[in-house]
């Protein structure tokens, strides 16, 4: 079993416990400035490739989301950067970075990351015909989807266990009034923390993305995902703190060590504090259940929070 | 030349854009389409529309451009396949390992890779086009360097939307509209129509165009009655780069719209664009600035009014 934990830039990485975690997912799919970005950044993506690799962690690099032509050049760069580093693979979003991968025959294994728009197992086939070994199917695919696109796509499924659910991506940064080049917020805006609240909603925004507003919480059911053979899982920690992507991370170490154990699983009452208390708008279990992205189906940690 | 491409929500809409001047229509496999169910169309709606756009010597496109399950790839096939046998051979698809399975089933159809599938660098395109996609349609804010480069690099077809919308995120990466609200409801031939996703299903709820509070850590207001621009657009300063750049279609968004409006928008294109190539050195867009104008004013009109009622019908109890 696998738990990733994702980390954006050195300001994120520092004070992060990575015990937990197996692998770490480096970089900003968002934005290009996002200061310190991993996945923008060669000499920095170079000291924490080398960091991690004594910590005996596997190292993935992220490519941006939404790169127009004129972004390809430097997604290269980089690519040609991961390579040098020997990362284990590419995160990749974009089905034109996905091809460049297959043109330069980098010898890197892609991952497919959540705005990658993997719906069916067809999709994943073409995908790995490209590179890809791994796919994070999109937010709203379910958990029997993805079991039959691990099934017959060939390729390991990721799920995302706990964060925020990337719900949009877009390359207008709304915290700016400005230009990103010209308004003094950038790079800043992003740092502190903005949501959106209307009617019964709550979104975080981070200027070029939105996430849920609610944390989505695999907890009570992770017995489901692993029985239902999964095991690759993500944590969602960017434009998280370091406490949450420390806490997070050891309640599922926990929880997924206990789940494999073949004891009696329960959700035990340090885990649900930690949860909670890292939660702002409570919880929810995305669309894994077929239901609405910001349902919450359970009873162990049901939230009463009318706000959703 | 540009084949002007125009929506066809109803039978009724379908024959007044062919005869207001389009080359080509497109529908919607009911329960396959970007669009809720009352814009799509049944089968033999489809084979009807069919007949009329042949009739004239036009053509009808099917669109089945949602993201569907796995487990519906075999009701997608067996629909395709009946209007392949009824002489369709257009289709519009947005999930790349349906569009190889197609390809290969009926090698020569002509797929165009939808909006939905967020084109927006030429290596974007070239993988479409790998994948089985004839045309490929350009996100809506791709530059037209852009296009450009992918008309001479790409060697396939270029598909432009002069009407339709730039939604604030890039569209087919959001399901801000299904995080609010999502209804799994299967109909009689096994489809699910996933309402409230417009990637699976086709209904978005629009919520980004609500007014929305913007609030830091503390709580403290930031920013109130934030809009996240979705703007509808209407294109006209853009046809003649277009054309001189020999995009292969230029389409018109608008199965939900009235079919008066959806005709007005069609007869204003045909007549723009024919006068461009008429004579292109003598062209002059003022004067059809102003026509283009009253036609921005209706359709801004109904819009609001559509976009009302879909946010207060996401605000309906979701099934639990």
């Amino acid at each position: 079993m696998e738990l990733i934990a994702t980390v954006a830039s050195p300001r994120e990485l520092a004070g992060t416990d990575l015990g937990p975690y197996d692998s770490v997912c480096l970089g900003s799919p968002y934005c290009r400035r996002v200061e310190g970005n991993f996945a923008e950044d060669v000499a920095l993506l170079h000291e924490a490739v080398s960091a991690l690799r004594k910590m005996g962690k596997k190292t993935y690099v992220t490519t941006p989301a939404a790169p127009r032509g004129r972004d390809l050049p430097r997604v290269e760069l980089m690519i040609d950067a991961a390579e040098m580093e020997g990362v284990d693979a590419i995160e990749v979003h974009n089905m034109g970075v996905l091809r460049m991968l297959r043109e330069k025959r980098s010898p890197l294994p892609a991952h497919m990351g959540a705005f990658a728009n993997v719906y069916t197992h067809l999709t994943a086939q073409v995908m790995k015909e490209y590179g890809a070994v791994r796919v994070r199917p999109n937010a709203e695919v379910s958990l029997k989807e993805m079991e039959i696109v691990a099934r017959e796509g060939g390729v390991e499924v990721e799920t995302l266990v706990h964060g925020k659910i990337p719900l949009g991506v877009t390359d207008k940064c709304s915290l700016l009034t400005e230009s990103e080049e010209t308004d003094p917020k950038c790079p800043s805006a992003c740092r502190e923390e903005h949501w959106l609240t209307t009617r019964q909603w709550v979104l975080k925004t981070i200027g070029k993305g939105v996430l849920s507003g609610r944390d989505m919480c695999m907890l009570e059911h992770l017995p489901v995902l692993v029985s239902a053979g999964f095991f690759v899982f993500k944590i969602e920690g960017l434009y998280e703190t370091a406490a949450y992507r420390s806490d997070i991370g050891r309640v599922y170490r926990e929880a997924l060590d206990l789940a494999a154990s073949g004891a009696e699983y329960m959700v035990r009452p340090a885990w649900a504090d930690a949860v909670k208390r890292h939660s702002r708008e409570g919880l929810c279990n995305g669309y894994y259940f077929g239901k609405t992205g910001r349902l919450y189906v359970g009873t162990v940690l049901q939230e009463a929070k009318p706000k959703v | 030349m540009a084949e002007l491409l125009a929506s066809g929500g109803t039978l009724e809409m379908v024959r007044a854009v062919l005869d207001n001047g389009a080359d080509a229509v497109y529908v919607g496999a009911r329960g396959w389409s970007r669009r809720r169910a009352q814009y799509e169309m049944g089968d033999d709606e489809i084979l009807e529309s069919a007949r009329y756009a042949r009739s004239l010597g036009k053509v009808l496109r099917v669109a089945f451009n949602t993201l569907p399950a796995s487990q519906e790839i075999p009701l997608f096939l067996a629909k395709a396949e009946k209007f392949f046998s009824a002489g369709i051979r257009d289709f519009i698809l947005t999930d790349a390992g349906a569009m190889a399975a197609l390809s290969h089933r009926f090698p020569g159809v002509q797929i165009h890779a939808s909006v939905g599938c967020t084109i927006i660098n030429v290596e974007d395109a070239l993988f479409y086009k790998e994948a089985g996609a004839t045309q490929i349609v350009a996100e809506c804010r791709m530059g037209l360097e852009e296009m450009r480069r992918l008309k001479e690099e790409a060697g396939v077809g270029l598909e432009v939307l002069v009407h339709a919308t730039t939604c604030y995120t890039l569209l087919g990466r959001c399901t801000m509209s299904s995080y609010t609200r999502q209804e799994w409801r299967i109909d009689d031939e096994g489809k699910n129509h996933f309402l409230g996703s417009p990637n699976r299903g086709g209904l978005c709820y629009r919520v980004c165009l609500t007014e929305w509070d913007q609030v830091g850590e503390d709580g403290e207001p930031e920013a109130r009655g934030v809009i996240l621009p979705n703007t509808a657009y209407f294109l006209v300063d853009d046809i003649p780069a277009l054309i001189d750049m020999d995009v292969d279609t230029i389409k018109i968004q608008g199965r939900e719209y009235s079919v008066p409006l959806v005709s007005e928008m069609v007869r204003f294109y045909r007549e723009l664009i024919d006068a461009y190539v008429k004579d292109r050195r003598a062209f002059r867009l003022e004067r059809w600035k102003e026509r283009m104008a009253g036609i921005i004013c209706a359709r801004d009109a109904e819009r609001r009014e559509k976009t009302a009622g879909l946010i207060s019908e996401s605000l309906t109890a979701s099934p639990l």
